[in-house]
C-alpha cells in the first residue's frame, strides 16, 4: 500500500473591500455571537437527561449541527458580503434567516414539551 | 476590488420569496444592516428561552409545580413567538427597503416588554412572600 503525502489545500485568501463601517466583520460576527448563544441555550435541554435519557440529546445534537453549520459557512459568508459591499448589491440571506428561526423554536417547542412532559 | 474578474462571489440567489425579488437591490450596507437586527432579536429570544428552561429547573423552592411550568413556559412561548417576529420583520423591513417604502414600526414592542415586565415582577413577588421581606 502505497501512502501518499497529504498536503493541506491553502485557502484562498480573503477578500478586501473599503468599507469603514466594517459591515462583513460586523454582520459575521454577529452570526458567530448567535451561534455561540444557540449552543448554549440548546446545551441546557440536557437538563431533561435524568428523565429521558439519551432522547434529551437529540435536540441537543440538531442545534449543534446547526450552529456547526452557520461556523463552517463563515468564509463564504464574508466573501459573499464583502462581494456585495464592493459590487453595491447584496442577496438578503432568506434562508439563513429562515434555518436560524426555526432552530430556535425547535429549542422553545422542546423546552416546552420538557416541562410538561417531564 | 482587486479581483475584479472573480464573479464567483457574487450572491447567488436561491429560490427566495417574491417580495424579495421585486423591487430594487437596497445598499448591501442596509441589508447586512437588518440581516445583523434580525441576529439581535434571536439573541433575545435565546435569553429567554433560556431563561425559561432556567426557571423550571432552579426554582423548585420558590414555586408550587403550576406556577413554576406556568411561567417557564410563559417564557419559553414568549421566546418562540420573538424568534417568529424576528424572521417576520426581517422580510418586512427587507422587502420595504427593495419597494423604497418607509421602514415597518414594530408593534410587538411593547408587548414584549409588558410580558418581561409582568413575569419579573411575579418573580419578585414569590420571592418576598416565599423568603419574606
Amino acid at each position: 500500500m502505497v501512502f501518499r503525502s497529504v498536503r493541506p489545500v491553502p485557502r484562498r485568501p480573503l477578500p478586501h473591500h473599503e468599507d469603514p463601517g466594517l459591515q462583513p466583520e460586523r454582520t459575521v460576527m454577529s452570526w458567530g455571537r448567535t451561534g455561540l448563544a444557540t449552543a448554549v441555550v440548546a446545551l441546557l435541554l440536557i437538563r431533561w437527561y435524568p428523565s429521558v435519557g439519551v432522547v434529551a440529546f437529540v435536540p441537543v445534537a440538531i442545534a449543534v449541527v446547526g450552529v456547526g453549520l452557520i461556523q463552517l459557512s463563515q468564509r463564504r459568508r464574508y466573501r459573499v458580503q464583502v462581494a456585495g459591499i464592493n459590487y453595491e448589491k447584496v442577496a438578503a440571506d432568506f434562508w439563513a434567516v429562515f434555518w436560524m428561526t426555526v432552530m430556535a423554536v425547535l429549542i422553545a417547542a422542546t423546552g416546552i414539551a420538557g416541562v410538561w412532559l417531564f | 476590488m482587486e479581483s475584479g474578474e472573480d464573479h464567483s462571489a457574487i450572491p447567488k440567489r436561491k429560490r427566495v420569496p417574491r417580495a424579495l425579488r421585486g423591487g430594487n437591490d437596497p445598499d448591501p450596507r442596509f441589508t447586512l444592516a437588518n440581516e445583523r437586527t434580525f441576529l439581535a432579536w434571536i439573541r433575545t429570544s435565546l435569553a429567554l428561552l433560556a431563561g425559561g428552561i432556567a426557571v423550571e429547573a432552579f426554582t423548585h423552592d420558590i414555586f408550587d409545580d403550576t406556577a413554576r411550568k406556568v411561567l417557564g413556559t410563559t417564557l419559553l412561548v414568549l421566546g418562540g413567538l420573538l424568534a417568529v417576529s424576528a424572521a417576520g420583520r426581517w422580510l418586512r423591513v427587507e422587502t420595504a427597503m427593495r419597494q423604497r417604502r418607509s421602514l415597518p414600526i414594530p408593534l410587538w414592542i411593547p408587548l414584549i416588554a409588558l410580558v418581561c415586565a409582568v413575569a419579573a415582577v411575579t418573580v419578585l413577588l414569590a420571592i418576598w412572600v416565599t423568603n419574606g421581606f
